[in-house]
């Protein structure tokens, strides 16, 4: 082996364990002294390339990667913690909603009419048509003084609306009359307790109940009312 | 999880030592050592599940880290080091250690060829055959060994003027 070759694959690796460099270096001592003096340089490197190291490195890599981690679950529980919260609104303005529907105008009329019981009449003085079409014009309405005596003309809140409420004396006896100014409002079309019973239509922008005794023939008054009840608009 | 942590602790306990001085000869500055290293490992620990042999996470974490190193270029073209800092650079490595001649041997390291100074390390410091690094740097054997060997030469080369006594000049 000349000794180009040799000293080329010595440099390139000196741990290397070649049969031919091995007899290269016994045979001149010139080679072994080179092989001796590039092994002596490689101890020397190990120990240059051995940089010392950051302390606790190791430590700051784990715990990096542990505050990564706990981050990334707690990114994580946000997500869920966010949903939770988004259902439970979601269920509670439902159900607040559910609640306020399960309140029908049905239920708020037949409730009044305790309270109006004790309310009305105040004196004998009778409601003209005139106050009573005043009041009624609020709600584009238009009643036929001819329907009856009118009892009272008032203004009530069924379920939060203000409404109207006309008692009026009939044939059949006395027969409530709200008008509720809100179609969408949901409502039964018939609906009753132990005393009275009621029927409901929607007209025009409103919805009219009419509340009666327990027996009394509302079908024939409302159908009576209706062609008397005139909206305007 | 768990299992997954104690091998992620395990494999940054065996091996970042290792990692972070190949790091650092790749780049001459301790502190973008530590910063790639801190990005080698994170890339390890998501595709931890990824590493199937154990002896191959040397290499495997040395193509993590010399990616990172060459994102580094891309992220910042101005980076590049300059030898005046390298000097600083290397000199403060080496303020625990006494050694003139150790001193010496890093400055002379730091200011060799990248393309030779990369396939050294992986030779003295992982140990690694001609055949390992020219599959980790994708290279042919040949060319790993000219490199290897020219620098070795350069590195004699660099240390000969002030030791005289030996008399010889190699390479």
């Amino acid at each position: 082996m000349d000794e180009l070759e040799f000293r080329r694959r010595i440099y390139a690796n000196p741990a290397d364990t070649d049969e031919a460099l091995v007899q290269a270096a016994n045979d001149d001592k010139g080679y072994d002294d080179f092989w001796q003096d590039v092994k002596r340089l490689d101890d020397k490197l190990t120990r240059a390339i051995d940089v010392p190291v950051p302390d606790d490195l190791a430590n700051k890599l784990i715990w990096q990667q542990s505050v990564r981690e706990f981050a990334h679950k707690k990114r994580k529980n946000r997500w869920y913690i966010g949903l939770a919260a988004s259902v439970a609104l979601t269920a509670g303005v439902g159900i607040t909603a559910w609640q306020q529907q399960h309140v029908s105008l049905g239920d708020a009329a037949l409730a009044h009419m305790y309270y109006a019981e004790h309310e009305t009449p105040v004196g004998d003085a009778p409601v003209t048509a005139q106050i009573a079409n005043a009041k009624l014009a609020q709600f584009g309405a238009e009643i036929d003084p001819a329907i009856g005596k009118i009892a009272s003309v008032n203004y009530c809140h069924l379920d939060s609306i203000r409404s109207l409420h006309l008692i009026i004396e009939t044939a059949q006896g006395r027969m409530s009359v709200f008008l509720v100014p809100e179609k969408n409002h949901p409502v039964k079309n018939s609906f009753s307790d132990k005393a009275y019973e009621g029927l409901s239509y929607a007209f025009n922008h409103a919805n009219v109940l009419v509340v009666g005794e327990k027996g009394a023939d509302i079908p024939s008054f409302q159908s009576i009312l209706k062609q008397s009840l005139k909206f305007s608009a | 999880m768990k299992e997954k942590t104690q091998r992620y602790e395990a494999l940054v306990r065996a091996l970042h030592a290792d990692v972070y001085r190949y790091a650092y000869w790749l780049t001459n500055n301790k502190a973008t050592a530590e910063d790639i290293v801190q990005e080698t490992f994170l890339r390890a620990w998501r595709a931890l599940d990824s590493l199937q042999d154990e002896k191959a996470a040397k290499s495997w974490l040395i193509t993590i880290l010399r990616r990172e190193n060459a994102r580094r270029f891309e992220r910042k073209q101005f980076d590049l080091v300059d030898i005046d800092d390298v000097s600083v650079s290397v000199s403060s490595a080496d303020c625990h250690d006494n050694d003139t001649e150790i001193r010496q041997l890093r400055r002379a390291m730091a200011k060799l060829e990248e393309d030779y100074r990369e396939p050294l390390v992986l030779q003295i410091l992982f140990g690694f055959s001609g055949d390992e690094i020219a599959q980790q740097l994708d290279l042919n054997k040949n060319t790993v060994m000219t490199r290897l060997f020219r620098a070795r030469a350069q590195l004699k080369e660099a240390l000969a003027p002030s030791q005289p006594e030996r008399g010889r000049q190699n390479g």
